[in-house]
């Protein structure tokens, strides 16, 4: 059979072999799948990226995740190099910089770290070829936007975009990007997972039927927050405590919850267009976001998917997707019942080091989403997440509206919505922003 | 049967050549002799840019190359072609009615734009180009290549002109600035002056009293909407002689222009400035709004309800009177002039129509409603100066036809149903809620049927916005109209409700 183009008769008859094939790594999988918009082409899977010319790499945005994603592209094959970076904060380019010099022996020089708004610029005009954009997704539509004009391939987080405005040009500029034969991959780990792209397969294949309805959890303790310092400005606290400011992270029905709506859409194969929801307040300590969010999404098949999030200490937690077809259900990566409840499949796991069973992968998705891009990029095989990550990051951004007005809320108003939010110029200073959150029915 | 087969290997390559042969520029403008198609051609990006890349007539003129639809295509305007050629005085072709987007659309092939142009999204492209584009794509159906790309194949001055109102002064602005506002002491006709600007117009006393709104049952090209018939009551007051002209709206324009897209997308058209209540006017037009036929006292079009609303704000302020848009029924006894026939003027609809049987063959009769309208068939398809007509019995001028008026009624079609039948109706204002506004008068696009007093249509917000790039659409400028203005009215007395 043909690992390249499985079909539906050839894969019942070889699961088994397609789960082996990819749980070894052996075969070259480029699949594709359509949704109503695009075709969307998942990425190869190799446990490392092949070798070919060096490719220098540019970290925009050097908090937590940036540095973390600085070491996985690092990590991801030969021939890897980061050369430049950036941040509005000087002291987390320094931590930034000790920390890829003392685990990767890296060294960046002087007069490729850059600081301040305009630092992403400067990185990108640094004779890079990758760029790694980690700063609050705020700024992401602008950055991606110059990337893709500098002809960079891109590897950008979640979400995409905080308001509509920020997720249409990111879908623009992936258009672009795609017609430059730009690879980006967008952060949206899921895709990158063999748990989930096999579990993917098999329902593809009909074996729990066509999905009638789909929830979605991201349900956590309380994330992190920073208290501001008398000597910060409103601009540098809002940024230093970013995943609390709605302009800055897009709420965290956006910020986190946009994997799960974006393991739903590539199931479902297409979005939802409308969405009801609500949510509140009630623990927080800083910045102006809801603690959490529960919301009814409607597809045009009449079809509902349900998703809550919470980020509050000391309540249930559960961070996963459930789809309910016409045959089955399945968690989407690792499980797939029948309507008696009775297993029909099971992800098969690599034994751990000890020789016994797991349920982690191979290889850590961080890493594999990096040996994709690398591959991509050495192979020339095509891979854009953007548009894809776009449109989910459009219906976090829908349920968020909705829940903040109390109002039915459309694909159609976030395809055409002027919402834009954030301050006019970007500047350490005053911002106008109250820390007071959104009130439904205003 | 070996002749056979030679004559039809001749045959295919004389009609390849016969094909190639005729899809040259050469064949083409042998005969498309109309005046400027090749000069403008040369002027435009799709011959002169600077990768020296020459778009030849069939590339856009048919369909992609290759396609069976190139082939039909090419042989109907082929013939098309031929019998023009032939049978029509290309002299008495409107040509430049032929460039504008509804006529463009039929001589030109989406499909041939997009076969040379495979990529929206090249680099270079700006940031207005993206959006626009993506709309584009998420549109598709709704929307042309040529809705925001009219004139690459063809240069036109007015595409490329670029727009400085501040500097758009016309004849009458070397006149006198007016320091004050007219004073009406009397029911008689006066010159309004604008304080702060050269601008003046006519304003003229419309007595009131009773008419009969609506056309009778029998009248040709009568519209259900235009009945029942109802008796209605009008005070008194006073309407502008013309059509309210560029000079007036660039006036109103150049004082209250908003500045980027902030403060017009709030959707308020009065604000605090310094504690002074002052009107928030449009924001700048993307394209030229006069559409390159001229300014001056020409009728002012594109702007939306809204910003006509707005003007009459601004000129209620800028007087101390109290400007505002017609009612409808203020409007059809303005235009009636005190007639009850179709038009102001003696004459039937069959007999001005360029579309009845008998006129296609032997022409229209249009001596008569020539020298009081501006219609298709005198326009050159746009609009014209007043000083061109002849006025109606009350001394107004293109009450019918020129552009499109609005009423400030909402517009349902059986209005006049929800009117008393027994007894005069006292100043209607129309329903109280709606969508849409009433239009009336017909435009310089009608024909004759259209152009009767009693006609009755209605803005297409979301049609006349269509092609608009904006998020949101502008609220000031329509984008896919260019036949609809206004006039204004003023009370004499009190304006009475009941």
């Amino acid at each position: 059979m043909s690992l390249e183009q499985p079909n539906r008769r050839d894969f019942i008859k070889g699961i088994g072999t397609v789960a082996a094939a990819s749980a070894l790594g052996a075969g070259f999988l480029l699949k594709s799948c359509s949704t109503d918009k695009t075709r969307v082409l998942l990425p190869s899977f190799l446990d490392t990226a092949p070798d070919g010319r060096v490719l220098k790499a540019g970290l925009i945005g050097c908090g937590g995740r940036g540095t973390g994603a600085a070491i996985n592209y690092l990590d991801a094959g030969p021939g890897l190099e980061i050369t430049a970076l950036g941040d509005v904060f000087q002291d987390r380019i320094d931590r930034c910089r000790t920390y890829l010099k003392d685990q990767k022996n890296v060294e960046v020089a002087d007069q490729k770290c850059f600081v301040g708004f305009d630092a992403y610029q400067k990185v990108i005009e640094s004779d890079v070829d990758i760029v790694i954009l980690a700063t609050p997704p705020f700024f992401r539509p602008s950055h991606f936007e110059a990337a893709v004009r500098a002809r960079k391939h891109v590897f950008m987080e979640k979400p995409v975009a905080i308001d509509p405005v920020g997720a249409r040009s990111v879908m623009a500029s992936a258009r672009m990007a795609d017609a430059a034969g730009l690879k980006v991959v967008a952060g949206t780990q899921r895709r990158h997972q063999r748990d989930y792209l096999t579990a993917y397969e098999h329902i593809k294949s009909g074996v729990i039927g066509d999905i009638v309805a789909a929830n979605c959890y991201w349900n956590q303790p309380q994330l992190w927050f920073v208290n501001r310092q008398p000597n910060w400005s409103d601009m540098e606290a809002m940024l230093r405590d970013w995943v609390n400011w709605t302009w800055l992270s897009g709420d965290h029905i956006v910020e986190q919850h946009v994997h799960n709506y974006d393991v739903i859409s590539w199931f479902k194969g297409k979005h939802p267009v409308k969405a009801v929801g609500f949510g509140a307040r009630h623990r927080r300590p800083t910045g102006d976001q809801y603690d959490f969010f529960s919301v009814d999404f409607e597809y045009d098949d009449s079809t509902h998917l349900h998703s809550m999030c919470r980020q509050i200490d000391n309540c249930a937690n559960n961070v996963s997707e459930h789809i309910v077809g016409t045959k089955g259900t399945s968690n989407c990566h690792n499980l797939i019942r029948d309507h008696k409840g009775e297993q029909i499949w099971t992800y098969q796991y690599p034994l751990d080091e000890n020789g016994n069973p797991s349920e982690q992968l191979m290889k850590n998705p961080f890493e594999q989403e990096m040996v994709n891009l690398v591959a991509a990029i050495r192979n020339n095989t095509p891979l854009n997440q953007a548009e894809e990550c776009a449109m989910s990051t459009l219906v976090g951004i829908m349920g968020r509206i909705s829940a903040y007005t109390g109002k039915e809320v459309t694909m159609e108003e976030m395809m055409n919505s002027s919402l834009r939010l954030g301050p006019e110029t970007l500047e350490f200073g005053i911002v106008n922003i109250p820390a007071t959150s959104p009130v439904p029915g205003a | 049967m070996l002749y056979g087969f030679f004559i039809g290997v001749l045959f295919i390559i004389f009609s390849g050549k016969v094909m190639d042969y005729t899809s040259t520029d050469q064949f083409c403008m042998s005969c498309h002799v109309h005046p400027h198609a090749e000069e403008n051609w040369h002027l435009s990006t799709h011959y002169d840019n600077k990768s020296g890349i020459v778009v030849h007539c069939v590339q856009c003129h048919l369909p992609p190359h290759g396609s069976l639809a190139h082939f039909s295509a090419k042989a109907k305007t082929g013939l098309r072609d031929a019998y023009a050629m032939v049978f029509k005085d290309t002299e008495k072709i409107n040509w430049e009615a032929k460039r504008q987007l509804e006529a463009a659309l039929k001589h030109t092939y989406e499909e041939s734009c997009i076969s040379c142009h495979q990529n929206l999204f090249p680099l270079q492209l700006s940031q207005e180009g993206m959006h626009a584009h993506l709309y584009y794509e998420e549109n598709r159906h709704d929307l042309n290549c040529l809705n925001c790309h009219l004139h690459v194949g063809h240069f036109s001055e007015v595409a490329h002109k670029k727009i400085d109102f501040g500097f758009e002064r016309t004849e009458t602005e070397a006149a006198v600035v007016h320091e004050k506002a007219a004073e009406v002491n009397a029911f008689a006709t006066f010159t309004e002056t604008i304080p702060g600007t050269s601008v003046s117009f006519r304003m003229l006393p419309i007595a009131g009293g009773q008419f009969t709104l609506g056309s009778p049952a029998g009248e040709p090209g009568r519209l259900e909407s235009e009945g029942p018939q109802r008796e209605v009551e009008l005070s008194p007051f006073f309407m502008s002689e013309i059509q309210v002209s560029w000079d007036m709206y660039l006036a109103f324009f150049r004082e209250t222009m908003s500045e980027g897209r902030s403060d017009a997308s709030i959707g308020l058209s009065v604000r605090q400035v310094d504690g002074v209540d002052a009107i928030s006017g449009p924001t700048p037009p993307w394209g030229s709004p006069d559409q390159g036929w001229g300014w001056g006292d020409r009728p002012a079009i594109t702007m939306t309800y809204h910003a006509a609303e707005t003007f009459c704000q601004w000129l209620s302020q800028k007087t101390g009177k109290n400007y505002r848009l017609p009612t409808e029924a203020e409007w059809e006894f303005a235009a009636r002039g005190g007639t009850t026939t179709p038009y102001f003027f003696e004459g039937s609809p069959k007999r001005f129509s360029s579309q009845t049987f008998r006129n296609r063959i032997f022409g229209a009769d249009t001596t008569i409603i020539n020298s009081y309208v501006i219609y298709e068939a005198n326009s050159m398809a746009r609009t014209q100066s007043p000083q061109t007509v002849r006025s109606n019995p009350f001394g107004l001028k293109n009450m019918l036809g020129n552009v499109w008026e609005f009423c400030s009624d909402f517009y349902v079609e059986d209005a006049y149903a929800s009117y008393p039948e027994k007894m005069a109706v006292k100043n209607p204002t129309g329903p109280s809620t709606g969508s849409e506004r009433v239009v009336r008068g017909g435009s310089f696009r009608s024909d004759a049927y259209e152009l009767r007093a009693a006609t009755r249509s209605h803005t297409r917000h979301n049609d006349w916005l269509r092609t608009d790039p904006q998020i949101p659409k502008s609220i000031w400028w329509y984008s896919d109209v260019t036949d609809v203005g206004f006039r204004v009215v003023m009370d004499w007395q009190p304006f009475e409700k009941e």
